[in-house]
């Protein structure tokens, strides 16, 4: 059988930390005023509000990246077959054929893809992401790609490496042994905005 | 080729916003779409916007002149040739905004060379190419000193389901969105194409009637009237649409749903909504539908232009509608990807880069390319109309009327 990468988040566990946001944006060189990978709140309109009325409280969070959809609506709208699904189920981006039209970002349902409107802002000013993430230019789309630079050589994505309370799980949803399986059949993963039809593979344990 | 009937106040200046849009162009090439307004919630604006809104005013006018032939009513026959002209013309300007819209333009032929047969956006190049020929071969071949009847008739008979199709598609790209909920309707053709009627031939109404007070192109005034008498009723179609539309989103009341019809019923999106509704259907309907009226050139162009306006309305509120709220709304929101580094850098806040909800106002570089766009089109089809509508020819035949070409 195919593989099928997904992830599984285990918001539980998950404290709000914004590490991941952070590993993200400098593993995978994300310029100034855009980020692959945000946390976040479930609560009212700022940043770490708690859900509810006092005294019932409680702080809740979302973080959010790519779904990598198994029928993703990016994916089909691309007029050039920039972004595609790899055989392994992750949804990619090839930075060098996009044209920059940002249908795609008019298809996604959860707002993850993010576009180069100006010349890559970086602070400090040098590439800080690692040495084989695909380099990205003005005028093209990108997001998250389950970090394709370190899952490709059989590593985690940073994001499930960094997480200090590990909430995050990465590996193969096809396979029923593998930890993301088992998750989220003993679990009962949820994914987002399930009734759109995009089937999610990154799963979320409530 | 070059002829001095070609140089004329109005020629020269839309000859020079053109050249300021291009000017305009280049900026945008050096700076990045960072100096447009749109940003990652809304990722599409102005350039989108009047896309949609030409490829309808193209459709339209082609859908009316191809008709006159495959259903022989040869009233209409007479603008079938302006129309072509124009349909022709408002395609181009539609390509030329698809062009300034993308990011990378130098990648432009990856369309071709790397088609992806599922994007809508593909069906588009395909069918706007296919629509593209057919007029410039229909136009040739009415042109000719003597048309061949035949091909005329099985050209006419290509290009009406073609310009249906072409503003069908065009409606496609937005109505198969499943992450958009104010596009996602199977009404979304259809409405399209009922605008594109009633927008197009609205424009055709103001060009025949400039035609005739501006040059030697002469349409009579019954024709006109019948027209504006049609207007009326294509205007009926697309508000039916609109309100069968709203109905069915508005009944089940749903949350979500309900927050972008807020949006366009009484929030920012208001203004051009009930704009539409009012200036661009119900005062331009109640005009036309009294015959006397459509006598009247002042009140038929009035009426016309208001159609024009309110379908250009629709366009817009129709498109920022789904925009404007990202489905998952939660703070601190979306990264909108603009970045400019502060002069307090490091002293004091660093720039909210953040929104839930989006916003957009098109800057001067928008403006001015949007602007310079419809000024390059105005051009072509004044050029067309000296070259197709009124040659040269006529024009020394009839001294009388040659002067008044070259005056326009």
């Amino acid at each position: 059988m195919t593989k099928k990468y997904g992830m599984v988040i285990d918001l539980k566990r998950c404290i709000g930390c914004h590490t991941c946001e952070i590993a993200c944006k400098l593993e995978n060189d994300v310029p100034m005023g855009m980020y692959w990978n945000r946390i976040l709140t479930e609560g009212g309109k700022y940043m770490d509000t708690p859900k509810g009325e006092y005294p019932n409280v409680q702080r809740g969070y979302l973080p959010l990246a790519c779904q990598h959809c198994e029928n993703a609506p990016c994916v089909k709208v691309c007029p050039v077959a920039a972004t595609y699904k790899s055989e392994d189920g992750r949804v990619l981006i090839n930075y060098e054929r996009c044209i920059g039209c940002r249908y795609c970002m008019a298809a996604c349902p959860y707002n993850v893809r993010v576009f180069n409107w100006q010349e890559p802002v970086r602070i400090p000013d040098f590439d800080y992401g690692s040495a084989d993430t695909p380099k990205r230019k003005r005028g093209v789309v990108e997001k998250c790609s389950f970090c394709e630079q370190r899952v490709n050589k059989g590593e985690q994505p940073f994001c499930v490496e960094v997480c200090p309370a590990r909430a995050r799980h990465f590996g193969d949803l096809n396979d029923p042994t593998s930890e993301v399986a088992q998750l989220v059949r003993a679990r009962k993963g949820e994914q987002l905005l399930e009734n759109r039809g995009t089937k999610p593979q990154v799963y979320f344990l409530r | 080729m070059f002829n001095k009937r070609y140089v004329n106040p109005w020629t020269i200046i839309l000859t020079i916003l053109s050249l300021v849009g291009l000017g305009a162009w280049v900026y945008q090439l050096t700076h990045g779409l960072i100096a447009t307004g749109m940003r990652n919630i809304v990722s599409w604006g102005l350039y989108i916007t009047f896309f949609m809104f030409f490829v309808g005013l193209s459709a339209g006018g082609l859908i009316v002149s191809s008709s006159a032939t495959v259903f022989n009513i040869k009233e209409f026959k007479p603008v079938a040739k302006p129309a072509v002209l124009l349909s022709i013309t408002c395609i181009i300007v539609a390509t030329l905004l698809i062009f300034v819209d993308i990011g990378r333009p130098d990648r432009i032929l990856n369309l071709v060379f790397h088609p992806q047969f599922d994007s809508p956006l593909t069906w588009d190049v395909v069918v706007i190419t296919l629509y593209l020929a057919t007029s410039l071969v229909y136009l040739y071949n009415m042109t000719r000193a003597e048309p061949n009847q035949r091909n005329v008739k099985v050209l006419s008979a290509i290009a009406l389901p073609v310009a249906i199709l072409v503003h069908s598609v065009t409606a496609w790209i937005f109505g198969l969105q499943i992450a958009r909920p104010t596009w996602h309707s199977a009404l979304m053709a259809p409405l399209f194409v009922a605008s594109a009627l009633d927008s197009g031939l609205a424009l055709l109404l103001i060009v025949l009637i400039g035609l005739n007070k501006f040059t030697s192109f002469k349409v009579e005034k019954k024709l006109i009237s019948t027209l504006g008498g049609l207007l009326a009723v294509f205007i009926a179609v697309d508000v039916y649409f609109v309100f069968s539309e709203i109905l069915t989103a508005l009944y089940p009341g749903e949350e979500q749903l309900m927050g972008y019809l807020t949006l366009m019923l009484s929030g920012s999106l208001a203004p051009f909504f009930w704009g539409e509704i009012i200036l661009g259907a119900v005062v331009p309907f109640l005009i036309l539908v009294v015959p006397k009226n459509r006598m009247k050139s002042s009140l038929m162009v009035l009426a016309s232009a208001l159609v024009v306006v309110g379908v250009l309305f629709k366009r817009i509120w129709l498109l920022f509608s789904s925009l404007l709220l990202p489905l998952i709304g939660l703070a601190p929101g979306v990264t909108l990807g603009a970045y400019q580094m502060p002069q307090t850098f490091g002293k004091a806040a660093t720039p909210g880069i953040w929104d839930t909800v989006g916003s957009y106002a098109p800057t001067w570089v928008e403006l001015a390319i949007v602007v310079g766009v419809c000024a390059f089109g105005a051009l072509i089809f004044t050029v067309g109309t000296y070259f197709f509508l009124t040659p040269v020819q006529t024009a020394e035949a009839l001294p009388k009327q040659g002067g008044a070409v070259s005056a326009t």
